[in-house]
């Protein structure tokens, strides 16, 4: 803030080191980067002035012709040591300087747009499918620095939405005509620092909650039976324009192979869950319902209340949003009424009229900023609402309702595993699924490399999407425990090959899941090369879309070390020389003194 | 460092010598063999050592007694060195006087005597700024600079360039006071340069206290100056001698 106000001060910055430390965090009450309403822009609603996001400041959005580096722990310690060494010295001629070793392809070749820099392929668009670690992210309209950290990441591949039915949708089966309920959750989280974007509580915690609650509905029998079709699905690259779910609705529209089984005339009711790790409040886990007036959400509301009374003895507690919210709260749920102001939506929160999250969208955001206990609770109260809903009424017991149990346990490993870097993706759960080097898990979207499809190469898929993507094929198979393992036909029998980097050829079971590319609906992939495609009155999202890439970039590093000044470096230099003259003239001296001396005689 | 103070470090521990070597050395061919050949000898007698050290490493040098033992067995090491470097020398001199008497030419004069002490004292202090700064010096080529926190007040090259020129002039004239020690039998002078060799080696020492550099340096000079007066000393007499013995 200072920088973008006192320019004469910016003149004089070269770069910033952000420090990190546990510290650091109590003192702070809150920080945000993002802005005060995050995507303003895509809100189905005029009021676009609404501070959901009060504490945002909107750093993150602004261009600095600086790079900002965010330090570890250790480095930080050592960095404030060379600071006040640099105020102590006794020495004039030194000082301790920074050098950043920063070089943005975008920068160098002069490619300062979205559009320029696809065309020169000197950067590549955020979504599904990334291979190259990147660093900047240009606008279509406006070019934007920041971003780089110090704690580099090993390089994270992307992948695309997962969706996933419950049971598995019978592709022979001539009766696909269930109503869908849809239960949506996202796993991208964004931050001032690319390889620091853990969002715990936004949206992770939503995720996790989303995940344990498969787990639960998993075990309930008779699924078949129910007149509704549950569908999950988590989408990925929705901090960036909401690329997960608007690409979703285009291939909807489009009937294309990666929404295969579903129709958006089939489309009943979609349940968002957003935040859900703040909503401990003294022992009481309180959720709100936020929704666009529609009669059909009066349908979901009510089993989110019988939900609710069945968890009475936890303490869990769902209320309607107030009614002075302008609507929505920026989420994918935006994505769906913009694209149909008549869907029929909820999205479950921890907080009501603003973010309950101090730390929204920031490097600040992890497993410290969450309560596990509220994320199983907001997993409980999913999971019955669904089984209330899809069951529509249906022969529905309280019996049946109280044996739908989230295993707490299974939330305090997904945290474990998503949140932290002990033990990170080397954890149990994930290992189970998935081979992966990294340890510490980041949940930035990434870049799409190569022609984006619904049956993407695992190792153009990136560790968290292919962990949801086993992790949900595996819960949602039927029947449990016919397995074989992993063969050609595997697909014709309508299974998917689960657990197929750490168990051999991976073992075949019988599931609906599926990837779904995740990128702008202003791209095409054509050739080789991506363009963008001119804003088109059909796609009013993908005309307010800024078309986010990010630029290709070799290793980034930072050094910091002592200088001397120039002046002394000249100095020893007449220093060395005069000692050399001082000796040839002593040596002369010398011989010409012995010579003369010896012909004396 | 920069390139420019490369270049000063440089000719602080180095420049005297190469003055020593265009005005003296390079104009006799022999001279610059024997310059060669000994720092040959030298930088291979320095190799040894420290890969017979090699296995007591690391040393604790909190302490200052195992580096006392470490710079007195390498001292020792290297004065044996000089008292076989002296032999061979001789068997060598025997021999070019043999074949100047053959040919029907003079014998070698004293001050040829003297000169090759010198190449060889040259060669003996050129090993050892080699081996102590130059390798130093050239790893370290870059925008930055080092300090060591017990010598804080100047960077650590100079500090090591300073210190090689100290050793080296104490290495070039000792060659001649050992030379003229051992020729003429001369007590004094055979004991006077492992004595200051040992000095030396062992003032550095001060070095490792918290601003010793101040104090140890100025003293590694003035062992440096005392070998250069000793060694004036000395060559004024002999020639002198040598001057009047000449011409009664």
């Amino acid at each position: 803030m200072l920088i973008s106000n006192d320019s004469s001060f910016a003149r004089n910055v070269g770069g910033v080191l952000v420090e990190s430390g546990v510290e650091i965090q109590h003192k702070l009450k809150g920080f945000s980067p993002a802005q005060k309403f995050p995507q303003a822009e895509f809100s189905p609603y005029h009021n676009t002035t609404y501070e959901w996001n009060p504490i945002g400041s909107g750093i993150m959005w602004k261009s600095y012709n600086f790079p900002v580096f965010l330090l570890s722990e250790s480095s930080t310690s050592t960095l404030q040591e060379i600071a006040m060494k640099n105020e102590k010295t006794e020495r004039a001629y030194t000082t301790n300087v920074a050098e950043f070793d920063v070089v943005m392809q975008t920068t160098k070749v002069g490619t300062h747009d979205s559009e320029s820099c696809l065309k020169e392929e000197t950067c590549l668009p955020l979504g599904g499918y990334s291979r190259k670690k990147m660093s900047f992210a240009n606008r279509s309209d406006v070019y934007s620095y920041g971003d780089i950290t110090i704690l580099l990441r090993g390089g994270m591949l992307r992948g695309g939405s997962v969706w996933s039915a419950l049971p598995p949708i019978d592709r022979l089966s001539s009766n696909q005509s269930k109503p869908i309920i849809l239960a949506v959750a996202s796993m991208d989280a964004q931050s001032f620092f690319r390889d620091k974007s853990l969002g715990a509580d936004s949206p992770i915690s939503g995720m996790i909650s989303l995940l344990a609650a498969v787990d639960a509905l998993s075990h309930v029998d008779g699924l078949d039976d129910l007149n509704r079709q549950l569908v999950f699905l988590v989408f990925t690259g929705e901090a960036w324009g909401y690329l997960g779910s608007r690409r979703f609705l285009l291939e909807l529209d489009q009937q294309s192979d990666a929404v295969h089984g579903l129709k958006s005339t089939l489309m009943h009711l979609v349940m968002e869950i957003g935040s859900t790790g703040r909503g401990l409040n003294q022992g009481n886990k309180t959720f709100f319902a936020h929704t666009e007036v529609s009669s059909a959400s009066n349908e979901t509301l009510d089993a989110l209340k019988l939900a609710q009374e069945s968890l009475k003895s936890d303490g869990v507690t769902i209320s309607t949003a107030n009614s002075s919210n302008p609507g929505v709260p920026p989420s994918s749920m935006m994505a769906f009424l913009r694209k149909n102001s008549s869907t029929s939506g909820i999205v479950l929160e921890d907080f009501d009229t603003i973010f309950a999250n101090k730390f929204y969208h920031s490097h600040l955001d992890d497993s410290a900023n969450i309560n596990s206990s509220a994320i199983v609770a907001a997993a409980s109260l999913v999971a019955r609402t669904l089984y209330v809903l899809a069951s529509d009424n249906k022969n529905l017991t309280s019996s049946a309702l109280s044996a739908i149990n989230v295993n707490a346990s299974l939330v305090e490993e997904l945290i474990s595993c998503m949140l932290d870097c002990n033990p990170g993706l080397s954890c149990e759960l994930v290992k189970s699924y998935i081979s992966t080097t990294n340890t510490c898990p980041n949940h930035y979207v990434g870049v799409v490399l190569g022609e984006p499809s619904s049956t993407p190469h695992p190792n153009q898929v990136d560790d968290i999407s292919r962990f949801v993507w086993n992790f949900l094929a595996d819960r949602t198979s039927t029947p449990k425990g016919d397995t074989s393992v992993c063969s050609q036909d595997c697909g014709k029998k309508g299974g998917v090959c689960i657990r197929a980097e750490t168990d051999g050829k991976g073992v075949c079971v019988i599931s609906t899941t599926r990837y779904v590319p995740a990128y702008s609906t202003r791209l095409k992939f054509d050739s080789g090369t991506w363009q963008l495609l001119p804003p088109n009155s059909s796609d009013p999202m993908g005309m307010l879309d800024p078309v986010w890439t990010e630029s290709n970039w070799n290793t980034i590093g930072l050094r910091v070390y002592t200088v001397q000044d120039a002046a002394y470096d000249r100095l020893v230099l007449l220093g060395g020389i005069t000692v050399t003259v001082l000796a040839y003239l002593a040596i002369l001296l010398t011989r010409a003194y012995i010579t003369k001396a010896l012909k004396q005689d | 460092m920069t390139v420019a103070a490369g270049i000063g470090y440089a000719l602080v521990a180095l420049g005297p010598s190469l003055t020593l070597f265009v005005s003296v050395i390079s104009k006799k061919p022999f001279l610059i063999l024997t310059l060669l050949s000994s720092t040959l000898v030298w930088l291979i007698s320095l190799i040894i050592l420290s890969g017979i050290w090699r296995a007591f490493l690391p040393l604790n040098s909190k302490t200052w007694w195992p580096l006392a033992i470490l710079i007195f067995t390498s001292v020792a090491f290297q004065e044996g060195l000089r008292l076989l470097f002296w032999k061979v020398y001789k068997r060598l001199e025997d021999i070019l006087d043999a074949f100047a008497d053959r040919v029907s030419k003079p014998r070698l004069y004293l001050t040829d005597k003297m000169q090759i002490a010198l190449a060889g004292g040259l060669g003996h202090g050129v090993a050892h700024a080699v081996f102590f700064c130059l390798s130093l010096l050239t790893p370290a080529f870059g925008p930055a600079t080092y300090f060591v926190d017990r010598c804080s007040q100047i960077p650590f090259f100079l500090v090591s360039a300073i210190i090689a020129l100290a050793f080296v002039t104490v290495h070039t004239f000792s060659m001649v006071i050992a030379f003229n020690g051992y020729s003429e039998g001369n007590k004094v002078d055979q004991v006077f340069v492992p004595s200051v060799h040992l000095a030396a080696g062992m003032m550095t020492l001060i070095n490792f206290a918290s601003g010793g550099c101040i104090i140890g340096i100025p003293l590694l000079f003035l062992m440096a100056i005392l070998t250069l007066m000793h060694c004036g000393r000395m060559v004024w007499r002999r020639l002198t001698e040598n001057q009047r013995q000449g011409n009664s």
